[in-house]
């Protein structure tokens, strides 16, 4: 038996990925579900297996060159007397 | 025993371009947000585009603080929300398996105490938040994208230092070395920032940040050791926590609760190929590597006093006016004899340190320079083969500054040039002697008087004789 | 002029003066007016195509050069990045967004001349299977307006099956191409893994997705891909196909080639389903291939893999939508930081959301080594085991999707139940694998597809074997 997703966690968890919920016993729910289906990993025999990873060549990388952005960006953002983006203050 | 360890975050601000994108790497002087892309702005849809030369720098840096690099290289996202960084997350570096930052268990020496260097990673600087209005009610928060993307080095140290002092000189030390290196300008307002940590006989560390300068990192520093060990004498533990400096106080101030423990879930950047470094290209870049300020100074103390040796070693654009005035000079040995290359190049050094550096004291200056090394040999050449004054070269540079003619025109359209000839230098001689016969009757009860003599031919001159020529031919007049 | 007509074949009418782009431009405008009310593949229409028609018209009566598409409408998912047209993701949460620049694929179809014909209807930010989790209402199946057109492209494939645009370009991170071009028969692909430039693709799990074309013949994708495949600069993870012609030799057949059918994804599956797979897999025999049964023991787990990297991968991605650089209008006046892109962010719907807990949830500190790393370690072993097939088979087999169409609501609250939606398809994603959808039968009415995986960079194999399969189907025209 695997731990069980308390509210805390969902409340921790909802907190760190900014979202306002509601609903934490759907949430609960769903994910104690999920994390039970992804037991079955642990079936899978993993203790050996390396990571492969995309590889790229040094010499492929973008050269040092400053090239200025052809438009004017901050005038299709939101924005502040076009010239800042606005912020909610920081507590 | 305190254990002091450092985190130091240095902008490469001699590339040209950001991190992940072509925006410029040097934010100053854009108007707000006009420096920024898809990319760096984190608009949806956009990937980051790894800067070749950001990692041959990093490199550089690795190699310099002495330590391992690895053969492949990674990125990590750090993923946290704050208003200055507009993915909400650092693209960064992070050993999750195995070693795949910039550099890692390098050291460095200071002062014969040997420092660790834990990791040498690159990152990406957030934007920047500004605060417009007075009151903390009605402020309101803006954000400036400008700086965002900009290309970091990171360094984080082992807690080595034993105490304040330590940490100033290894900062600068650093400082020096990365300007030497060409990889950033450091006395650019935010170019290089240190945070620390603070321990004290074996307790838990304190990290403090917020701290804005070399200077407030010592006092800071200094206040945290003493914070911990008035809490130790007193049997109380001290907490694992964060602490920010507090600048109006002067003390630190415990930052974060613990409800609030950041869990980054740090993951590989899929959006970044791992780079595979062909050792090849490494080792080329070892050799490009420019040599180091200690080294420099000690070649320059052959031909110069200590303290201009390192006046000049410790600052790249002087350092690399005299290295090319001391090539000229050496390579001239079949035709030249060693004292007058030596002298020559000696005399090279006074120019840069006694006239050009006050002339070209900023930046601005020296970019629209129109001295160049070749000039500082003339003018030495010239000094050296008494062809001017000192004094009189000091108005040549300044002339040749302001016209952008070579020292030769300069010479003759400003009559300059020596009088060193001595049948010239007798005429004036002839007259001086004629005009002052009070002093030249006075020189026998005071031999010192020939002086004004000289002064009165130099006067005569301009400043053209020769003194020392005008004093020796003086004094074989006077006597005979 | 029908509508039914195939992309390669509309160029060739278009060539010989048999149509005109405006006619056909306004003949598609007609149709999306008469039927899409109902079926909702589109969010939004180009109000301009007509008049870019008109323009290409004239170059073509000219004799100035015109793009290879010659006007042709396409229609992009609405995630891909179009200049000046909204882009929302079907998301509430980017119901405002304007995208200020093209996707890579955008710019390369607009300068061969293709119109943009609208964005089509998708699962919110890409995670669904049925289009029912878009914030703005599902799409329907044309085959019959009762059953889901499959998803996350689902407006993408009803759009291309009801004769609303000649083709369409969508993304696939588990079967998202795939999976609605089988349930409303038309062809669906996913490349290699950096085959085709993710520039300007919303990203919603990076190390895994990919654009991928819809058509109603595998030709008409091979046409595609020759305009949009290829290294791209803005995108570090794409790969040199060497500017391969993908409609070359495109009949060569499967003669001699060997197929594998991979037991793990025809077990369980329905059995109308089934009995198309083997139907298929006695085409292919009769075509002169050799059928054998293989087995990639590691399928079982691909499906938890999937959704603990997706959930991951996209917790990140989806963290820059805090509406502070755009998104949709939400005033931040009274609101402190966190509580304001909380509030903000409760705009994702349940779908998002609860892929957003889970994604917060399986990476975080305490979790990641059960969870994540053993995500990527199944992505790995997954994929030498079916290199190792690939080793002595040439290409793989299976059903698309294990199960037919189903109607709405049907599937909705069982969240395992519909991750095994993509039991078959998640396995082409995690291991970069090219693999299509070809519309193979009908079951009642209800469309079957039927997929082909290859070797990684083999995308030409893969569409001459599909081409092949496709030459000994029969299908009806859509009852739309």
């Amino acid at each position: 038996m695997n731990q069980l997703v308390s509210k805390e966690e969902i409340d921790r968890v909802a907190k760190l990925m900014r979202i306002e919920i509601d609903d934490h016993v759907v949430h609960i729910d769903r994910v104690q579900k999920m994390i039970e289906y992804f037991d079955i990993l642990d079936k899978a025999g993993l203790e050996s297996e390396e990571l492969i990873i995309q590889e790229q060549k040094f010499e492929d990388l973008r050269e040092d060159k400053h090239i200025p952005y052809n438009e004017k960006l901050i005038d299709k953002l939101k924005n502040y007397k076009n010239s800042y983006v606005r912020a909610p203050k920081m507590v | 025993m305190a254990k002091i360890g450092l985190e130091i975050h240095c902008q490469l601000t001699k590339l040209e371009s950001k991190l992940f994108c072509p925006c410029k790497a040097d934010y100053r002087g854009f108007e707000p947000n006009t420096n920024i892309c898809p990319i760096c702005i984190g608009l949806p849809g956009s990937l980051p585009r790894l800067n070749q030369k950001a990692l041959e720098k990093a490199i550089m840096i690795s190699y310099t603080l002495n330590c391992e690099i690895p053969k492949k290289i990674s990125f990590f996202r750090k993923n946290y929300f704050y208003p200055d960084l507009p993915k909400n997350y650092q693209i960064t570096q992070f050993d999750a398996y195995g070693h795949t930052s910039m550099g890692y268990n390098g050291h460095i020496s200071i002062e014969g105490k040997e420092i660790g260097i834990r990791r040498i990673q690159l990152e990406e600087d957030p934007g920047r938040l500004i605060y417009e209005g007075s009151s903390e009610k009605t402020q309101i928060t803006l954000v400036d994208y400008n700086r965002a993307g900009t290309p970091l080095v990171e360094i984080v140290t082992e807690p080595d230092f034993e105490n304040p002092k330590q940490v100033r000189i290894f900062l600068n030390i650093l400082v020096d070395l990365l300007e030497n290196l060409g990889v950033s300008v450091p006395t650019l307002e935010g170019a290089v920032r240190a945070d620390g940590n603070v321990s004290i006989e074996g307790g838990n560390k304190v990290e403090i940040k917020n701290v804005t300068s070399f200077h407030d990192l010592e006092k800071a520093v200094h206040f945290e050791i003493t914070r911990q060990q008035s809490l130790v004498d007193r049997g109380i533990p001290v907490e694992l926590e964060t602490r920010q400096w507090d600048d109006r106080r002067k003390i630190t101030v415990s930052a974060r609760s613990k409800e609030e423990e950041q869990d980054y879930r740090y993951f590989l950047e899929g959006d970044i190929p791992q780079v595979l470094l062909d050792q090849d290209k490494i080792s080329n870049l070892k050799s490009t590597i420019p040599e180091s300020i200690p080294s420099k100074k000690a070649g320059y103390t052959k031909y110069l006093p200590a303290q201009v040796a390192n006046t000049i070693a410790t600052d790249p654009y002087w350092s690399d006016m005299m290295n090319t005035c001391i090539s000229t000079f050496q390579n001239e040995v079949t035709t030249q004899n060693e004292d007058y290359i030596n002298s020559c190049i000696t005399e090279c050094g006074n120019i840069i340190t006694t006239n050009l550096m006050g002339l070209e004291d900023t930046k601005e200056k020296r970019e629209k320079s129109n001295i160049n090394a070749e000039d500082v040999e003339d003018i030495a050449k010239a000094v050296v083969k008494k062809e001017i004054t000192r004094n009189l070269s000091k108005i040549a540079l300044q002339e040749m500054k302001k016209t952008g003619k070579p020292l030769s025109e300069v010479i003759s359209e400003q009559d300059l040039g020596n009088i060193s000839d001595e049948a010239d230098l007798a005429k004036f001689i002839e007259e001086v002697i004629k005009e002052e016969l009070e002093a030249v009757n006075q020189i026998k009860e005071n031999p010192e008087t020939v002086n004004f003599l000289v002064g009165k031919v130099m006067q005569k001159t301009k400043g053209k004789a020769d003194p020392i020529l005008t004093l020796e031919l003086l004094k074989k007049k006077l006597v005979s | 002029m029908s509508l039914a007509i195939s992309a390669v074949d509309y160029v060739t009418e278009i060539k010989n003066g048999n149509i005109t782009v405006e006619e056909f431009i306004s003949k598609t405008i007609e149709r999306i007016k008469k039927i899409d009310g109902k079926l909702h593949a589109f969010l939004s229409v180009n109000e301009n195509a007509i008049i870019q028609a008109k323009e290409i018209d004239r170059k073509i009566k000219a004799n100035e050069n015109v793009g290879k598409c010659m006007g042709m409408p396409i229609s992009f998912k609405d995630n891909i990045c179009v200049k000046g047209s909204k882009t929302t993701c079907a998301s509430k949460v980017l119901e405002d967004f304007v995208s200020p620049y093209d996707a890579t694929v955008v710019t390369k179809l607009k300068s061969e001349d293709a119109i943009i014909i609208g964005k089509t209807n998708m699962d919110e930010f890409a995670m669904g299977f049925t289009t029912e989790f878009s914030a703005f209402g599902p799409s329907r199946n044309p085959w019959n307006s009762e059953y889901v057109p499959g998803g996350s492209s689902g407006g993408s494939a009803v759009a291309v099956s009801a004769l609303e645009s000649i083709a369409s370009l969508g993304s696939d991170t588990g079967g998202s191409v795939r999976n609605p071009a089988s349930f409303c028969s038309v062809v669906g692909f996913k490349p290699t893994y950096g085959l085709i430039s993710r520039y300007g693709l919303i990203s919603y799990s990076n190390s895994i997705e990919q654009i991928g074309p819809l058509t109603r013949t595998v030709k008409d994708t091979a046409f595609l891909l020759n305009i949009i495949a290829g290294i791209d600069s803005n995108d570090n993870t794409t790969v040199d196909n060497k500017e391969e012609n993908y409609l070359n030799d495109i009949d060569a057949g499967v003669e001699g080639k060997t197929i594998g059918i991979i037991s793990q994804m025809t077990k369980g599956v329905d059995k109308e389903v089934s009995s198309a797979t083997k139907n298929a897999v006695s085409q292919f025999e009769k075509l002169g291939a050799k059928i054998e049964e293989v087995s990639i023991d590691m399928v079982e787990y691909s499906v938890a893999s999937y959704y603990i990297i997706t959930a991951t991968e996209a917790g990140s991605n989806l963290a820059r939508y805090d509406n502070i650089r755009y998104g949709f209008d939400f005033d931040l006046e009274g609101y402190e930081f966190n509580s304001y892109i909380s509030k903000a962010r409760k705009n994702f719907g349940p779908e998002v959301t609860r892929r957003m807990i889970l994604g917060g949830f399986v990476p975080s500190a305490g979790h990641a080594g059960k969870y994540f790393l053993k995500a990527l370690k199944v992505k790995n072993k997954l994929t030498s085991e079916i290199n190792d097939v690939l080793k002595k088979v040439d290409l793989l087999v299976a059903p698309t999707v294990p199960i037919l169409p189903f109607k709405f609501g049907e599937k909705i609250d069982d969240p395992v139940a519909l991750f095994l939606i993509d039991f078959n398809t998640v396995t082409a994603n995690l291991t970069g694998k090219p693999a299509i959808s070809v519309p193979f039968e009908l079951s009642n009415g209800l469309p079957i597809g039927i997929q082909i995986l290859g070797k990684e960079m083999q995308d030409k194999l893969v569409l001459q074997a599909a081409h092949a399969l496709e030459k000994t189907t029969n299908l009806p025209e859509v009852p739309v």
